[in-house]
């Protein structure tokens, strides 16, 4: 992967040389081989920070949303996930395309730098880092949808045969069993928000569960509250998720976000699709639930 | 630090007091008068020090106490701006409440004795001025000559409006100056924004101390006036304002630097806000 | 000395759970953090007493996530607080490590001192025992002993145990430490048995007049680099043991309800949001900047300490990579003569 990191660094200091953007997005190392992190490039002295390896798993397409009531022209690298990112916040209204300048990288499948830091941390009894990062076993776009310049040779979908299957054993479940299920897993949520924070079509200016008049969920970790919080924002993502899978890797207690997010993602492609979110962007177009068609299925009026 | 005086063992827990009367200051402000159930106060007040008051099912909210009048009543004048203050503009006299404090540093009353005051207001800053300006009132003679630069977007949004141009002006050595934003019809007094009125009227510097309270874009331009004027940072008061939650320096939200609004301050002098990052 | 032989932790932890509610380090599924022991399911948890330590601290024992504060009833005319729920129940926190530990001193200085005195925390605090663990092995992201902590002497403990191979070292050392140990009974031997010594940290730190150099870099423009990837998400203040910023709310149905208070984070744009609508920390880079000035400055000019512990857990858990330890050498290597 050296030779996408040269081409990236040769890409961003054109960029930034001819001032055709003021700041480039990308990643830089860490203090480990494991700890990629973002980085945002703004003078050309920076750019041999940049580099891209197979723990550059971060979705960039989210700090857009810092510079979104700016001017700022910006230069950003996206893998599959991330510039399908880039769709939603265009689709959303969020950022000017003028704006971007995209690097599209076609991702080879990542390696997630978080699972990696917390085996190394002492505060886990065993390792649990795959060779892939879970989010990346269910992917179904690794080339980048959206790009003004492309680098890498095209990658493969990484999804297995059957693409929903952990929804069809939920959905199989008994109405109890499901219920349990959720409980178990909601009330280990502490609501620090995190998944909502890296959500990418999470864009709302005040966010919903910010809302004080009136206040639609209450801020106690008691299991209504949990429940209503992940349910109401899951509703809030339908036809909207993009499947970056950040949500579910960044959450410090390991709920499965992705669960509830793909079992929206079959539904909506089953009542209202075939319909993948943020795969092309057409100026105008909207998400199957931003817009009414006469023939929307009502069966369950 | 104050003591805390209210009638309960935990600081975050409410006395209940009963609103014994309501006065609607302007179309967005209204004066509370608050009495402990069966009479009394629920704690002493000095100048600039504050109260929570608690809506009880709908929120609470930080206010200066306008003013103490002995064990009869406290007084809070409050705007309407947010949720719990929409629902807080809604009740009648007869209504029960939780207030509990008292909370702040209160004025510098002592230190300003033998002073000329100046004190500078816009809006509803002028309600926790108000605290001070009656105590300099109330002990006449222990300060110099008072006066009072009060401006509003316009006469309606003046407060305390009999004081303002009934009583105030009446008192021994005082001065009062109003202005509103913008010209109106009725309105024959002086129309521009506080700082700009301030150095019209060029008050001296020597032997004053001037209190300064209002919205921070405000605060920050009379700063810039007063020390244009050749006021030292030691002459110059102000009582801040930051979002709070508890009262009692623990939620650590209201912070500016490492002083909390609501246990160091509300009240700083220039001189110890210099000392802190400018986050207000 | 007295030992406790690892044998008998099980036994240990079963006794002293009979009169208090004892929380331990545990791995649970996929999650790890401190846990009633008598909510331990034999298979599926793992005790992690002997691991380094937990991702989610232990603070919530004395300051939990979801707090009630008290109950009230009426409406308009007739209003009247009903119950104060303050929560005196015994409690132990059993094996933290000494970064926890010194959390928990801070806490001790916010909610106990300066002006008022958290009757919610107090109750809790003055009855909860605290266990602490002496650590020899630093852990990669370690960095206590830059905070000016020492790791084999944890402050603030009611009881210290140290690793000594096949036991546990039993060192009371208050009255409720003695409380314990009586408790214990004959599951304490009396035995000789060395601890070990302190190994390397392997994360150089260096805090060193760090506070004092903060007071002048303010407007440095070092936050607006380091806060650029922040994502405000806050997983840092909850998994932070020393974070404490909350806010309290109410939940009300018809004429009742109660206040609570709830973990709030510095990082949430609506933190210092006044109703009036002004908020003096609207950006992301300001609210990076008053948490770090918070952790590296603010506190040990009111405290007397940092409010950083040195645990490392906010370096694990940051989606973006962000590391204290870093914009600690960082500032300290700044030369701020030049950046006037």
């Amino acid at each position: 992967m050296t030779d996408i990191t040269l081409k990236i660094r040769e890409i961003a200091t054109r960029l930034l040389q001819n001032g055709q953007v003021d700041i480039f997005m990308g990643w830089e190392k860490g203090q480990e081989e494991y700890t990629t992190r973002p980085f945002f490039a703004r003078r050309v002295e920076d750019v041999d920070k940049l580099i891209f390896n197979e723990y550059s798993i971060h979705n960039l397409s989210n700090d857009l949303l810092k510079y979104r009531d700016g001017q700022e022209k910006i230069g950003i690298v996206v893998k599959g996930c991330d510039s399908r990112g880039i769709v939603r916040l265009l689709q959303d209204g969020q950022i000017k395309r003028e704006r971007l300048y995209i690097i599209g990288v076609a991702c080879p499948g990542m390696k997630d730098p978080l699972q990696a830091v917390k085996d190394n941390s002492g505060f886990f009894p065993a390792a649990t880092s795959t060779e892939l990062a879970k989010k990346c076993g269910d992917c179904i776009e690794p080339n980048p949808v959206i790009y003004d310049e492309l680098i890498g040779d095209k990658q493969t979908p990484r999804v297995g045969e059957e693409r929903f299957k952990q929804v069809k054993d939920i959905e199989n479940m008994s109405d109890d069993q499901r219920y349990q299920f959720f409980e178990d897993v909601f009330s280990r949520c502490i609501r620090c928000y995190a998944c909502r924070q890296v959500c990418v079509a999470c864009n709302c200016r005040t966010c919903i569960f910010d809302e004080m008049k009136p206040q639609w969920v209450g801020r106690e970790t008691s299991i209504s509250d949990n429940f209503m919080y992940h349910l109401v924002r899951a509703s809030h993502m339908a036809g909207r998720c993009i499947e970056c899978g950040e949500c579910e890797r960044v959450c410090p207690v390991n709920i499965p976000l992705m669960l509830i997010n793909q079992k929206l993602i079959k539904d909506v492609n089953k009542f209202f699709g075939p319909y993948e979110a943020g795969m092309v962007y057409i100026e105008g177009a909207k998400p199957p639930l931003s817009s009414y068609q006469e023939n929307d299925p009502d069966n369950f009026l | 630090m104050s003591e805390h005086k209210c009638n309960c063992e935990n600081p975050l827990v409410p006395g209940i007091v009963e609103v014994i009367d309501i006065k609607d200051e302007t179309p967005d402000v209204k004066s509370f008068f608050v009495r402990s159930i069966g009479g009394g106060v629920p704690f002493d007040v000095m100048p600039g020090q504050l109260g929570m008051v608690s809506l009880l099912p709908v929120g609470e909210g930080m206010y200066s106490v306008s003013w103490q009048e002995e064990q009869e009543y406290l007084h809070f004048a409050i705007k309407r701006v947010g949720l719990m203050t929409n629902e807080l503009h809604r009740i009648e006299v007869g209504h029960q409440l939780g207030v509990r404090g008292p909370y702040g540093n209160g004025f510098p009353v002592e230190e300003c004795k033998g002073k000329d005051m100046l004190f500078i207001a816009g809006g509803i800053g002028l309600a926790p001025l108000r605290s001070f300006i009656k105590y300099c009132f109330k002990h006449r003679q222990d300060y110099g000559k008072i006066q009072i630069i009060y401006g509003s977007r316009s006469y309606a949004d003046l407060c305390f409006k009999d004081e303002l141009f009934e009583k105030w002006p009446q008192e021994k050595d005082t001065e009062v100056y109003t202005t509103i934003d913008n010209p109106e019809e009725g309105w024959d007094g002086h129309v521009g924004f506080v700082p700009a009125y301030l150095e019209e009227i060029n008050p001296a510097a020597t032997g004053k101390i001037a209190v300064v309270c209002g919205p921070p874009v405000m605060i920050k331009f009379v700063l810039q006036s007063l020390e244009k004027m050749g006021y030292t940072d030691e002459q110059v008061i102000s009582t801040l304002e930051m979002r709070m939650k508890c009262g009692i320096g623990k939620c650590g939200r209201c912070n500016v630097g490492s002083e909390y609004i609501c246990l160091d301050g509300p009240v700083f002098t220039l001189a110890q806000l210099k000392q802190l990052p400018p986050e207000w | 000395m007295q030992i406790l032989s690892k044998s008998k932790i099980k036994d240990a932890l079963n006794q002293l759970s009979q009169n208090a509610e004892l929380f331990i380090p545990l791995a649970r599924g996929e999650e790890s953090g401190f846990y009633p022991w008598n909510s331990y399911q034999e298979g599926s948890d793992r005790l992690m007493l002997d691991a380094l330590n937990v991702l989610l601290p232990p603070k919530s024992v004395v300051f939990p996530q979801t707090e009630r504060m008290y109950s009230f009833t009426g409406n308009g005319t007739a209003v009247e607080i009903k119950e104060t729920f303050e929560s005196p129940q015994p409690r132990i926190i059993f094996g933290l490590r000494g970064c926890d530990a010194a959390a928990i001193a801070c806490f001790d200085d916010v909610f106990l001192t300066m002006g008022f005195v958290d009757s919610f925390y107090q109750a809790r605090r003055d009855n909860t025992t605290i266990v602490a663990h002496a650590c020899y092995q630093p852990g990669d992201n370690c960095f206590c002993e830059a905070m000016g902590i020492n790791p084999t002497e944890p402050v603030n403990a009611d009881v210290i145990i140290r690793d000594a191979g096949d036991a546990y070292i039993w060192e009371s050392k208050t009255d409720k430490g003695e409380k314990l140990s009586a408790a214990l009974g004959s599951l304490l031997e009396n035995k000789e048995a060395k601890a070990p010594g302190l190994q390397p940290f392997k994360q150089k730190a260096n805090y060193e007049g760090v506070a004092e150099k903060l007071k002048d870099m303010f407007e440095d423009p070092m936050w607006e680099e380091l806060a650029s990837t922040c994502q405000t998400c806050g997983i840092c203040t909850y998994v932070c043991p020393s974070c404490y910023c909350f806010d309290i709310q109410v939940k009300s149905w018809g004429d009742e309800g109660y206040r609570f208070r709830c973990y709030d984070s510095c990082m949430y744009s609506e933190y210092t949001l006044m109703a009036g609508g002004h908020n003096p920390r609207s950006h992301e880079q300001e609210r990076f900047r008053n948490r770090f000035l918070h952790k590296l400055q603010f506190f040990s000019e009111r405290y007397g300490k940092p409010l950083c512990t040195g645990c490392g857990r906010c370096i694990v858990a940051c989606p973006v990579g962000i590391n204290i330890v870093q914009i600690i050498n960082q500032v300290k290597e700044a030369d701020t003569s030049v950046r006037a």
